[in-house]
């Protein structure tokens, strides 16, 4: 693996980067489209108010800006993993709930899926980049049960979309921040060019 | 001993005159100018259906003596409308603030309280020393779901309102517009205009948080706008200008993924590059100066403007016409 500050590197970490921006950008906007199908298809309220859900990565963070580069990656890596897993289960869920009836917004889900799983490796290989790797899945904690009520599903689905939406903003956010330092560099944010 | 009295407008109102009994004789003076006894019910001032003109400083001196008995300064007014409240972010991520107004005055002070409230978390809006009417929070949080939720209320002696607005953190992001917006010709390019700007000084991280613009233009003589949409750089060269019309052009920012358009940039004008003009000359000059004809044939005295791409002024299209027609253009251009 070339070290982390080659030039060669560098290029790979901008090219990732922009890449990663370009995917999270689009994964927001349908992320956005599947919440309007997902609401109207469940009946839901749209501006119905949402509790924090267990297990579901929530998106907001207090001083956002003064995060490392590491710590960006790495709590992205955390929740785009939890929301694949949170995905197979509303894919799997929906298809038992509806079976074939609405495949208009199973295959919504299924290509927010792949996006999420693309996504999730992206976020691999840059913290491979980083020389750091990525944390082994082996520790990480299954997601909770479903909910076993019907209604509760859908709140949760609804929950798991909203942050969803919240995380690809997060993390276009968090590939321009890491696109403007040099890769390797997990220490404290500095301005650029500082030792 | 003076008081302070607020009354709304229309409303009746009975002024006493401190301890005095009600069958002593006094005088009641408004600004200084005696009440007719008319207002009097014993030493009661009565003032049936007040309106905005009848504020001011009400005195009651004892009969005899003209001693001063009680003097109050009525305010007459009404009871607060619910206020216009409105928040934005121009300054994302740093924070956002939020301004209000009343629809209609009330004529007697009023004060405004603000409170925000951020999931279970109430936050501090600190008011602006200017404008008064407004406040501004800084985000604690970024990426949140949860709503925010901002209450003004309003209160006067005569009454209280109030108004809530319930949002997203990223709804009301909406940057200032564009600033220092240039035009300028390309030189030999009568069809070119290029336009620069610079990020509103007010957004603070325009690496991080991106901007997009739009850029809209129309020659003056036309009502339709061009529009353009530009998702990098702060500047734009216009390649479909008429040629030798002058141009206005504006420039709007949005933050590259959330929120709204800012408003549109003060307008700059604008003039795509023209030839520099050539003189005139009458067919019967160019007959003058050249060799002597045998011929007695005199042309009408008709003029041509040279040769193509010569023009005359600034504002006109360079063609090659007789006079009459070139009459005609110059009427048409100008119009």
């Amino acid at each position: 693996m070339a070290a982390a500050d080659s030039p060669s590197a560098a290029l790979r970490h901008r090219d990732l980067c922009s890449r990663g921006i370009r995917l999270a950008g689009k994964m927001r906007l349908d992320v956005i489209n599947l919440l309007d199908t997902y609401v109207e298809r469940q009946g839901l309220d749209a501006s119905a108010s949402v509790a924090a859900v267990e297990g579901v990565p929530v998106a907001a963070v207090e001083r956002w800006d003064e995060q490392t580069g590491t710590q960006r990656l790495l709590e992205n890596l955390v929740a785009y993993r939890a929301f694949r897993a949170l995905l197979a289960q509303m894919l799997e869920e929906q298809r038992e709930q509806l079976g074939e009836a609405d495949t208009t917004l199973g295959r919504a889900l299924a290509a927010v899926l792949l996006q999420v799983s693309a996504f999730t490796y992206h976020l691999e290989e840059l913290l491979r980049l980083e020389s750091r790797g990525p944390p082994g899945e082996e520790g990480a904690e299954p997601p909770p049960p479903p909910p076993v009520s019907l209604f509760e599903r859908k709140l949760r689905g609804l929950r798991v979309l909203r942050e969803l939406a919240q995380w690809a903003l997060r993390s276009t956010r968090d590939l321009r921040q890491l696109a403007k330092a040099s890769p390797g560099s997990g220490s404290v944010p500095s301005p650029p060019n500082s030792p | 001993e003076s008081h302070i009295q607020y009354e709304r407008v229309g409303a009746d109102v009975t002024m006493k005159c401190g301890s005095m009994d009600w069958d002593a004789a006094v005088t009641w003076t408004a600004n200084g100018t005696d009440i007719d006894e008319s207002h009097l019910n014993g030493s009661y001032l009565i003032l049936k259906k007040v309106d905005l003109t009848q504020s001011g400083q009400y005195s009651c001196y004892e009969g005899s003596s003209w001693h001063l008995k009680y003097q109050t300064f009525l305010r007459v007014g009404t009871p607060p409308k619910e206020p216009l409240l409105m928040c934005r972010s121009n300054n994302y991520p740093k924070g956002f603030y939020c301004s209000w107004h009343l629809p209609t005055p009330t004529y007697i002070p009023n004060s405004f309280n603000i409170s925000v409230i951020h999931g279970t978390k109430e936050m501090i809006c600190e008011k602006d020393v200017f404008p008064k009417n407004r406040c501004h929070i800084r985000y604690l949080q970024l990426f949140s779901t949860v709503k925010y939720k901002v209450t003004l209320t309003v209160t006067n002696a005569l009454g209280k309102n109030s108004t809530t607005l319930t949002f997203d953190e990223f709804t009301i992001v909406k940057p200032d517009p564009p600033e220092n917006v240039v035009a300028k010709p390309v030189p030999n390019n009568p069809r070119r205009l290029e336009v620069s700007w610079q990020n509103p000084s007010s957004w603070p991280d325009p690496e991080s948080f991106p901007l997009k613009f739009f850029l809209r233009y129309r020659p003056l003589i036309l009502d339709q706008w061009q529009h353009v949409e530009l998702s990098d750089g702060t500047s734009h060269t216009i390649t479909d200008a008429y040629a030798g019309k002058e141009y206005i052009i504006q420039v709007a920012a949005k933050d590259n993924d959330i929120g709204t358009w800012s408003d549109w940039s003060v307008a700059v004008h604008a003039t795509p590059w023209t030839e520099e003009p050539k003189h005139l000359t009458t067919e019967a000059q160019v007959a003058e100066t050249t060799s002597a004809s045998t011929s007695s044939f005199m042309p009408p005295p008709t003029t041509k403007i040279c040769d193509k791409g010569a023009a005359v002024g600034s504002g006109a299209v360079a063609v090659c016409w007789t006079a009459g027609l070139v009459l005609a253009a110059y009427g048409v251009l100008f119009i």
